[in-house]
């Protein structure tokens, strides 16, 4: 029960990274090796925020509004220029965008590991059995309302129907009147916000270090590939689905396995269903979210 | 001898290994269209197993396996063995997927197989690392005339490399490589058998990157996880395409270029702090040349020469 809980905790944070991180490989087709940095960023930037006495709620909307304004900076100014240029020269800008984020974070905030200055609280009881505190409640909580918006976002208005049809068809949607260029900042401005997200979210479970980008990635892209790449709802249940999992896997392994057993699920995946879980309801190369 | 010779020495000697580690990317990723985001793991193999052939057997404080005392030359060819299966081992499943699978796996193994550095104590001592290894010649010269041996040894075994690797680049088997990465359905009515190239390129590449894992042992003379991180690989990736991907003479120009530019900060008299400041905004300088590379010069220093064949008539 224990481990089903906290894999659901941890899921959740996953959702939030893997989210955004399947809006931009779906809408621009690459891998944005900078996402895990952008939560890194986000982390950091609360700690800044919440250190000048703002309450730790309105630092995380502060940083979602700066992270978002920051992501569509760096497509407008870095990525987009290279847009031509193929997938590797993306890739790769966006191995340069994470270590310039990381390197300049480094230089600011030190290599030491720090937390948030949390009030502690106890668990939440059902049945005198402790289940999760208020943080981890608000964190799961938080994560429903996100998927369901991002959801409703993508089919109901009019930016999330523009979103799809460029990621599906540039021209055909160019030719219908979509704007690719204020799709994607949209697509990064929320990308980006869901990452500082995500990037708050693991330093109020864990700790805040210069590595947790990294890490974060690594997790990020196992969801990816377990959700099917660039599928959203896949993503939504493989985030869980991990996160549980993860938890499982370390009751059976060292607990410093963590990341490994994420990626022995991508390679069991990849023998079993390359195409991931979205195949399970998608139809093979037909339309899909 | 005058510090400032060996500091150059050490320097070269280290890029000599990131040259080699360019090389061995260059032939997969450049020559063949492989994206490998898991080269360190193939290099950490190598060093591992270099150490595990030729250390002394662990004492009581330590534990690892092995530990045979086998000649050096034994251990290289060990660190190219094991460095080949392991890329054997993880190019069969994977290099049959779409190319965004296959980054992603490679990614992934070295991840795990960083781990297994780190937690199986049995085989590697853990995060504790082996120290101590005695790098070759330790007993028959004097430290600062090993240095330099080991140097030359280093820039002998880049010049058999690059001659073995540019040799494969103008073989038939190059040309096809070539062919495969700019067009693969055209390449294969040609007659070429993708997975076939694909997974020998990269066991190939695999066996030099270990062979680099082994002289990089020899340079530090002590093996910890923590030399085994993603970062070697983007490190190694950015030097190529800083050098020109696709290019030998530009893998070769890149590792030495990319090892000065990053380690010549590295013996200046610094307060821990500064020290520490002096990374990330290194780390942050390698970032932005990356970022700048790849928006004004995207084909490197050295751009890729088109193949051309001459014709008799």
């Amino acid at each position: 029960m224990e481990i089903i809980v906290f894999g659901m905790i941890s899921g959740c944070i996953i959702l939030f990274g893997a989210l955004g991180f399947s809006m931009t490989l779906k809408a621009e087709g690459f891998i944005n090796v900078a996402h895990g940095q952008m939560l890194l960023l986000g982390a950091y930037l609360a700690l800044a925020f919440s250190s000048f006495g703002l309450g730790m709620v309105f630092s995380t909307l502060l940083v979602m509004v700066c992270c978002g304004f920051i992501g569509v900076l760096i497509y407008r100014f870095l990525y987009s220029p290279v847009k031509n240029r193929g997938i590797l020269v993306l890739l790769f800008t966006s191995v340069g965008v994470a270590y310039a984020i990381n390197g300049i974070v480094g230089a600011l905030a030190g290599k030491r590991v720090m937390a948030y200055d949390l009030p502690p609280v106890r668990a939440l009881r059902i049945d005198d059995v402790p289940i999760m505190t208020i943080y981890e409640l608000m964190i799961v909580g938080f994560a429903l309302v996100a998927a369901i918006a991002v959801h409703l976002f993508l089919t109901a208005t009019w930016v999330g129907k523009s979103i799809r049809a460029v990621a599906d068809n540039f021209d055909l949607a160019r030719v219908r009147g979509f704007d690719p260029r204020r799709t994607s900042d949209y697509v990064w401005f929320i990308a980006s916000a869901l990452a500082g997200v995500a990037g708050v979210f693991s330093g109020i479970i864990g700790s805040l270090h210069l590595g947790m980008g990294w890490q974060q990635i690594i997790i990020i892209l196992a969801a990816t590939v377990l959700g099917g790449l660039g599928s959203i709802y896949g993503v939504m249940l493989a985030s869980v689905l991990l996160g549980i999992g993860m938890e499982i896997g370390i009751t059976i392994l060292p607990s410093n396995y963590r990341t490994g057993v994420a990626f022995l699920i991508i390679i069991a995946i990849l023998f079993l269903r390359p195409e991931g879980l979205q195949s399970l309801w998608a139809p093979r190369g037909g339309a899909r979210i | 001898m005058d510090s400032l010779i060996l500091f150059l020495i050490g320097i070269l000697s280290i890029g000599a290994i990131y040259t080699i580690l360019c090389l061995a990317l260059n032939l997969e990723a450049g020559v063949d269209g492989l994206w490998d985001l898991g080269i360190v793991s193939f290099f950490g193999i190598g060093a591992y197993t270099y150490v595990l052939l030729t250390a002394a057997p662990a004492e009581h404080h330590q534990s690892y396996v092995l530990g045979l005392e086998l000649p050096i030359w034994i251990g290289v060819l060990g660190a190219a063995v094991m460095g080949g299966l392991a890329a054997l081992l993880i190019g069969a499943p994977s290099l049959r997927l779409k190319r965004e699978y296959f980054l992603i796996t490679t990614l992934a193994f070295a991840e795990v197989i960083r781990q297994i550095y780190s937690n199986e104590l049995w085989l590697t001592n853990g995060v504790a690392g082996i120290y101590g290894l005695a790098p070759p010649f330790s007993e028959a010269l004097s430290p600062d005339a090993r240095h330099v041996t080991i140097f030359a040894l280093l820039i002998l075994a880049v010049a058999i490399v690059y001659w073995l690797v540019r040799a494969c680049t103008a073989s038939p088997f190059g040309r096809s490589l070539k062919a495969l990465r700019e067009n693969e359905p055209l390449a294969m009515t040609a007659g070429i058998n993708p997975f076939a190239l694909h997974i020998r390129v990269f066991v190939l590449a695999g066996a030099f990157a270990g062979v680099a894992g082994a002289f990089y042992v020899w340079y530090n003379t002590l093996i910890v996880p923590g030399q085994f991180v993603a970062d070697v690989t983007f490190f190694v990736w950015t030097a190529l395409i800083i050098g020109g991907i696709g290019n030998n003479v530009g893998a070769l120009l890149g590792g030495f270029l990319f090892i000065i530019l990053h380690d010549a900060l590295r013996f200046l008299p610094l307060s821990n702090d500064m020290a520490e400041v002096i990374s990330s905004v290194r780390t942050a300088l390698i970032g932005v040349i990356l970022i700048l590379v790849l928006r004004w010069r995207p084909e490197g220093i050295v751009r890729e020469r088109p193949v051309t064949i001459p014709v008799r008539r």
